[in-house]
């Protein structure tokens, strides 16, 4: 029988309560097998671990855009409420799960605190209208997942540093051409075209 | 309005704005008129939806407050919130030549007939559409009619809906999208045999040169 008070089976079991507590938030996952236990099996545990990754992100990512702290909370977690509740919409084969999270903050962000109702049911109609398109370039699915964020980090931080400046005024603050372009003292056509090259570049890396 | 093949489509820094949530509101509403009808488009929009993705990644990970969490996992068992009824219409490759594209409903109404257009000057008629960013309107110019030369204090987006134009950059046919910025004059001409229909949107004021063009700019009021 084990010596339940030997140091090596307490660390062990100290470990196993510490997973189950909290996952190691900067783990990743198979999130498509997480989604699918979410969506099939309503399991918690599961939705734990996409929430423990993401939702600090998001927070992020929504302060960013000019949302106060209260705000960046409060939309993060209808964010996740979002995939909770629709988690069974989640199409691996056309999405990876951070991006199907970006356009699920972003457009809370903007229907919300830009208060553009139009904008998500122009987004889903714009989805809508993707899926008619049928096969076309897809995000790989589920087990390649792991690497399709891997190369577009890769991509991301490998771009010149005054393109990846540009990409994050434009995705991190939501700075329209002209406001980056007063901001930087550059003009308007300069900034195009460095965000330009920037999207050329990441659609060669990625393709 | 149907699907289309365009030959001129979204600039590549307008679709990253687009993606981004960045463009201002009247920018936002004719690149998402050329979306609705550009396959193309569609797919490098994915593109950069996925570097939003992959940013989101990148950001750095301080775990959530215990706090946070638990008023997460309390509100899983809320109920979801009904979706609103959607001011544009199901998506559809259905051909309809007199349908507006879909995200123009809100602003124009969903077809090209029942537009009632405001008289501007000989051959030219205007709807203005109101947002909170930018300048939004449709234009309607008679056969055989131009555009005063004019610039631009910023960018325009000009999407054709019917008819043709040309100007310095080549001819612009139903479906094609003009994504032009500060740098660029032009004055577009309606191609032979009919009238040119667009949606235009500016995150500036129009810039005219020359007399007429000075009287011409207070009527339009861009």
């Amino acid at each position: 029988m084990m010596d339940l008070d030997h140091p090596t089976t307490r660390v062990a079991r100290f470990e196993a309560a510490k997973l189950l507590q909290r996952p190691p938030s900067a783990a990743r996952h198979d999130w498509a097998v997480l989604v699918d236990a979410v969506a099939c099996r309503r399991d918690r545990d599961s939705f734990l671990r996409i929430y423990d990754y993401f939702a600090p992100r998001l927070r992020r990512y929504l302060q960013g855009l000019g949302g106060d702290e209260g705000l960046a909370e409060e939309l993060a977690q209808e964010a996740l409420l979002r995939l909770w509740q629709r988690a069974a919409q989640y199409d691996a084969a056309r999405s990876s799960l951070s991006t199907w999270l970006f356009r699920i903050a972003r457009n809370l962000f903007i229907d919300r605190a830009r208060k553009e109702p139009v904008w998500s049911q122009t987004q889903e109609y714009l989805e809508e209208m993707g899926v008619l398109d049928g096969a076309g370039e897809s995000e790989p699915p589920g087990t390649e997942a792991l690497t399709e964020e891997a190369n577009i980090r890769r991509a991301i931080e490998q771009l010149p540093a005054v393109q990846a400046r540009l990409i994050r005024m434009s995705y991190f603050e939501a700075k329209s051409h002209q406001a980056i372009a007063d901001e930087l003292a550059m003009p308007l056509g300069t900034v195009k075209s460095h965000l330009r090259r920037a999207f050329l570049k990441l659609q060669n890396e990625l393709r | 309005m149907r699907p289309m093949n365009p030959r001129h489509h979204l600039g590549e820094a307008t679709l990253l704005s687009y993606a981004a949530g960045a463009l201002p509101t009247a920018l936002g509403v004719v690149a998402a008129a050329h979306l609705s009808i550009c396959a193309e488009c569609r797919q490098r929009l994915r593109l950069a939806e996925r570097i939003g993705g992959g940013l989101i990644e990148m950001q750095q990970d301080r775990p959530s407050p215990e706090q946070a969490r638990q008023a997460m996992l309390a509100r899983l068992d809320d109920t979801p919130a009904p979706a609103g009824a959607s001011m544009l219409p199901p998506a559809t490759l259905a051909d309809d030549p007199d349908a507006l594209p879909a995200p123009l409903h809100p602003y124009f109404g969903p077809s090209l007939s029942a537009l009632r257009w405001r008289w501007l000057a000989p051959g030219v008629h205007l709807i203005r559409a109101r947002v909170d960013e930018g300048n939004l309107f449709m234009l309607r110019i008679g056969p055989g009619r131009s555009m005063p030369v004019h610039g631009h204090n910023g960018s325009e987006l000009t999407q054709i809906l019917q008819g043709a134009y040309n100007d310095e950059l080549g001819h612009f046919a139903p479906g094609d999208m003009a994504d032009l910025d500060d740098e660029i004059e032009h004055q577009p001409v309606t191609a032979e045999g009919g009238t040119c229909i667009c949606v235009a949107a500016l995150d500036g004021t129009l810039r005219f040169d020359g007399w007429f063009a000075r009287t011409l700019q207070p009527l339009f009021g861009l």
